[in-house]
Parts: structure tokens; sequence; C-alpha cells
């Protein structure tokens, strides 16, 4: 098992496999690996990283969007008029 | 006909079009950039702030809205755009119309009256709806709005979001001071089903929910899709900042004199000059009375820079019982309108209510403020997770904006500071008035009583050390800018009070235009971009119902 993928998941809440899946972990590694808790974090819900925003993609994968179960604003559409609709809960 | 125009935003895109398509050879001179929209949207997603003007791209030659300094007891936050396009390239795309007590304010509230009523602006206002391509729905509009009957906006309205829903199902029909409460659709120019005749530009929208400041799939109107429409009789020259406008001794206008850059990170730049039968500024409020400064021409009233006017904005956020999805589709689909007239307007300002569906993002920096809320009180894994989701989930916010009234002490001069290029920074004097304090106040109290019968928990907070916070009647309050500026050329009846005409020319120069939100004598309640759209195709019109003869007749008149 991968120590900072395992880390980040108990930090995060969110399981390995979501984590891997958001093709963000050796570049959070790279970064992150040895950072405090609280940044680790940050890191991974809102992809900002010592107050820059690294790529697109740690925008975009957010993870504090994908607890409400919404897309990063600007990044993906969920459709005309879904809107309208109860929302439905993050799996968690 | 030679015509330039100065500025190839929203209103300088609009005129271009009509005249090319009618015979004048035009030349717009932008001040700022080409857009890349692409790389806007990367910009966008990298941005650490998603502000405005984030993602665009800016020059050291022609500086944005950042290069004003402001010396009165308020800041004037509201930001623009220098960049093809313009503010109208980041703006948020809500298009109501002017309440038909907006053009009496005078009268009935403080401030000016315009020299048009609404219903002679109403048949340009449709015009505008179907240039621009707004979606809304024409019954609805009139539970509190003259429209003309068996008109069709040229899109059906928007869906409203569950929010809205959920807000409409618990406040219509309720009262606040004799107001009766009822949420009603929002005009909006962003694609949706379109009626029998009307071809939408852009596609579909399909809520990326970052309206402001890009539409990543251009569901958006910008003044871009209205360039695409320019006939070969229309050229744009980008990064050429406009610098003085020259008459001759009768006050006709010769030429405009323009300095071209090429280096986004300098002021080197070459001069050139125009020759223009016709000259139309429509470069923003506060550029346009800047550059007739510079030239001193329009001046004979006092009022070119004066009267600067925006929507102070009000808002208040808190959290809905229920989950309702925030962060989907547009930034606001409905709003109440009932305080936007009435005779409460004699005593305090008008206010128009926005229902905004993107959580806290602008008001408190959500969802990052949450999370490191949260991370700050020890949450982590699951429990960290789930409290993100309970709150953000949540959340929604009001957003108020309040009418400022005309006032000749708010006002734009030549600060003292140059710029890069040597020409000198715009100065802001800017304040509110007990008047809009009250209005201000009175949007807090309207805020309280919606929560409350949402039975939603308030989280407003405006603390003494956030910008732009005051006290009024020793209530705590603040203010946000709504990027609505407006009035420094001011349009008026009379050339002694006035900058412009009804037909938005300068009373002192017959073939000088200046055209855009500086025209208005009032901002009224609504977001000015469809008032402007409209003013600016009646400005058209009557420039291309003139035959160039009788052009130069009227000139030939002149004093």
């Amino acid at each position: 098992m991968d120590a900072f993928v395992e880390l980040s998941a108990e930090l995060t809440g969110f399981s390995a496999e979501e984590l891997r899946s958001t093709g963000l972990v050796e570049q959070y590694r790279a970064l992150a690996q040895g950072a405090p808790e609280a940044d680790i974090i940050e890191l991974w819900y809102t992809g900002v990283w010592h107050g820059v925003v690294p790529s697109a993609r740690a925008y975009a994968e957010g993870l504090a969007w994908k607890a409400v179960g919404v897309a990063a604003p600007g990044t993906r559409a969920p459709g005309f008029g879904s809107w309208e609709r109860r929302p439905r809960r993050s799996t968690s | 006909m030679r015509a330039v125009v100065v500025g190839a935003g929203f209103a300088g895109s609009l005129i271009a079009k009509v005249l090319g398509d009618n015979g004048f050879r035009v030349l717009v001179l932008e001040a700022g950039a080409h857009n890349d929209h692409d790389e806007a949207v990367r910009r966008f997603r990298t941005a650490l702030v998603k502000t405005p003007l984030a993602p665009y791209r800016t020059t050291a030659a022609a500086p944005s809205s950042d290069y004003l300094i402001n010396t009165g007891p308020f800041d004037y936050s509201s930001p623009y755009l220098r960049m093809n396009g313009g503010t109208g390239t980041a703006w948020t795309g809500i298009t109501p119309r002017m309440h038909p007590e907006d053009f009496r304010t005078a009268d009935l509230g403080r401030g000016r009256n315009w020299p048009l009523s609404y219903d002679e602006l109403e048949p340009y206002y449709r015009a505008a709806e179907w240039e621009i391509g707004v979606a809304a729905d024409a019954d609805e509009q009139r539970q509190h709005l003259p429209v003309a009957d068996g008109y069709r906006y040229p899109m059906h309205a928007l869906p409203r979001t569950y929010l809205d829903e959920a807000i409409a199902s618990v406040v219509d029909g309720q009262s606040i001071d004799g107001n009766e409460l009822l949420v009603v659709g929002t005009p909006q120019a962003r694609n949706g089903i379109p009626v029998n005749g009307y071809r939408p530009h852009g596609q579909l929208c399909a809520g990326y929910a970052s309206c402001v400041p890009i539409c990543p799939e251009n569901a958006k109107y910008t003044p871009h899709r209205t360039q695409k429409q320019w006939s070969a009789a229309v050229e744009l020259r980008t990064r050429c900042v406009v610098n003085r406008v020259h008459a001759d001794e009768f006050g006709r206008i010769t030429k405009v004199t323009y300095q071209r850059y090429e280096d986004d990170t300098s002021g080197r730049h070459t001069r050139h000059e125009e020759e223009a039968d016709l000259v139309v500024l429509a470069a923003h409020a506060i550029e346009n009375a800047k550059l007739l400064l510079m030239s001193g021409l329009a001046n004979s009233s006092d009022q070119v820079g004066r009267n600067l006017m925006d929507h102070p904005a009000l808002l208040t956020w808190a959290l809905m019982p229920q989950q309702i999805g925030p962060f989907r589709g547009p930034g606001s689909t409905t709003g109440i309108e009932v305080f936007r007239s009435g005779p409460q307007r004699c005593t305090r300002a008008p206010f128009r209510i926005e229902i905004g569906n993107w959580g806290w993002g602008w008001s408190a920096g959500s969802p990052g403020s949450d999370t490191a809320e949260f991370v700050a009180a020890g949450l982590r894994g699951k429990a960290l997770r789930q409290a993100v989701a309970d709150r953000v989930g949540r959340q929604f916010a009001l957003q108020f904006e309040i009418e400022q009234e005309a006032d000749p002490a708010n006002r734009v001069t030549l600060g003292t500071d140059l710029d890069a290029l040597g020409n000198p920074r715009p100065s802001v004097h800017y304040g509110l008035s007990d008047y809009v304090k009250d209005g201000l106040l009175a949007a807090k109290r309207a805020s309280d009583r919606i929560f409350e019968l949402l039975g939603a928990e308030d989280h407003t907070s405006y603390k003494p050390d956030d910008e732009r916070y005051f006290e009024h009647d020793g209530e705590p309050l603040r203010y946000w800018g709504a990027g609505h500026g407006g009035g420094t050329h001011v349009m008026g009846d009379s050339p002694r009070d006035s900058v412009v005409d009804r037909w938005q020319r300068c009373w002192d120069h017959p073939n000088l235009y200046a055209v855009g939100c500086g025209s208005m004598p009032s901002l009224g309640t609504s977001n000015p971009s469809l008032t402007m759209a409209a003013l600016a195709l009646r400005t058209a019109g009557h420039l291309v119902s003139r035959r160039p003869e009788e052009v130069v007749c009227t000139m030939s008149k002149a004093p």
C-alpha cells in the first residue's frame, strides 16, 4: 500500500481508489509528501498548494466539489435544465 | 461616411455592426488586446481567486479598472475590462429591463430623470433582446413590467433552479412592509430553447456555473458574437489606445489620435491618427469620461465625469434547511422584483433581489473557506467530507442591487499619476448618500425577514476589518461593486446640464457620440447591459436613418 495515498485517504475521507481516479496522486506526492496534514487536505480539497493552483486538473478534481456532488465551476457541465432537479447526494 | 468607434465592447460592437451594414466605413479602435477564449478558460481554471477579470489578458499599456485611483470617502470597487469584447466578455448575462419608474427617478425618488420614457425605449428593448438573444417569458415579465402585446422573447425562459422552487414555495404570497413577495424568472442572455424564427448563436446552456467570468461553451452572449456578424465594411484594430479626439474651431470633430503598442508588458508605442466624419465613444463610462476630459471636449455643462453611479450591492448568505444543490447552472435564474418600485423609493433607494445559486462563492469564498474552517476545527476524514457536503450543499445567497442616484459630487477626474503610455490615470471620488445607505439597510432587513420565512440559518456577517464596511443607524453594513458604472456623460434635455442629448450625441459636437452606461441619468435597479444595448441600437438607427447629406447639413449649422 502506498503510504502517501493511505495517509491522504485517512485525512480526506475519500477512498484510495477515489483519490487515484483524480490522476493527481503522483503530482501531489511530489508536492506534499511529508507536508503538514492541513496542507495535504487543502491541496486535495481545493487544488491549492501554498497559494498556487498547480494545474487545471487540480482545480477540476477538488474534493470539496466532489463532496457536494457537483463539478468544479467551469470544468464539466451537468446538462441543460439539470439544475431543476433535486440534488443527488455524494456517496461517502 | 467614415466612422471611428472607440471601444469594441457591448455598445461599440453593436453600433459598428449597424453602421457597417448601412453604408458606413467603420474603424473600431480597441485599447486592449485580442481575446483568446481557450487561453482564458485555462487561466480561469488555474486562477487562485476566480475574480471577474482573472481569466483575461491584460496589458501594461491599457490597464483595466485596477489602475483607478480612489480619493473619496468610499471606494469605487467595480471592475471593468479593457480587452476586445470589453467587460461584456466577463459579464453575468442577466438582462432585466429597467422599470418604467426608473426613467423618472428625480420625480419619484432622487437623482435625475431620463429625457426618454420607458415607452419610447420599449421597441429598442425588444430589438436588443433579439439581437443579443434573451431567454425569458413575456407573460411572466408582465407581472412587474409592461411588455408589448404579442411579443415573444427569442428564447423560452430558462428552467428555474431547485433552489428557486424551494424559495418560491415558501415566500410567494408572503408580505414584507406591505410588499407582496413573488419569485420571478430573470431574463438571461444565455441560450435556452429558441422560439420559432430565432436561431441562437453558440451552444445551449449546459450549466457550467461559471458564467462570470467565462462560459466555456459560449452559451452566454458576448460582443464577440456580434463582431462575427460584422460586414467587411468594419475594421477592428486592437492594441490602439485613443488618447485624443480633435475638433475644429466650430466644434466639429475632425480626427482621433491613438497610441499603438505590441508588447504586453511595457508602454512602448507608436503614434497614429485617423480622420473621421463621425466618432462614437464606446469605451466604458469611466474611459469615455477620461477621453473627453483629456480632449477638453463636450464639457460646456461641466458634467463630464460627474454623476458616477454603480449598484452598491449587498450580499447576504444563509443555509437552507435542506440540501438544494448549489453551483449547478447559471448564477441566478430568478429574483424578487417588488422592491424595485413603489412609494418607498421617495424615502430610500429601491432595490432588486437576485436569488444566488452559487452558494457562498462570492460572499465568503466557499467551498475553500468552509474546508479551511472545518480543518482548523480538527475535522478529518469522513467527518470532514460529511461536514463539507452538508454545509456547502445547503448554501445560498441573496444579492441586492441598490439604486444609486446621480450625484454630481461622485465623479471621475484626471489623476496626476500617469499610466505606462503617459496618459492620466482616472481618479474617482465616490461616496454613498444616506438615500443609498437607507436602501442598503432596508435590503438587509428584507433579507432578515426572508431568511426567517425560509427557516434558513443566517451566516451573514460584516466586520469592521472587511473591505467596504461601514455602519449606518448603528447597524453594520457592507457593499460590493456590481460592475455597473454609469452616468459620466449624462443624457438630458438641455445642453446646460447634460453632456449628451436623447440620441447620445454630445451637445457641443454635432458628429461626436458618447454611448454606453455613461449616458444613463439613472440606473434604476436592473443590470444595465440590456438597457445599454437598447440605447446603442436606438442611436445606431438614428445615425443610419439620417442620410449622410443630412448629417453633413446639420454639421454645417454647428456654432
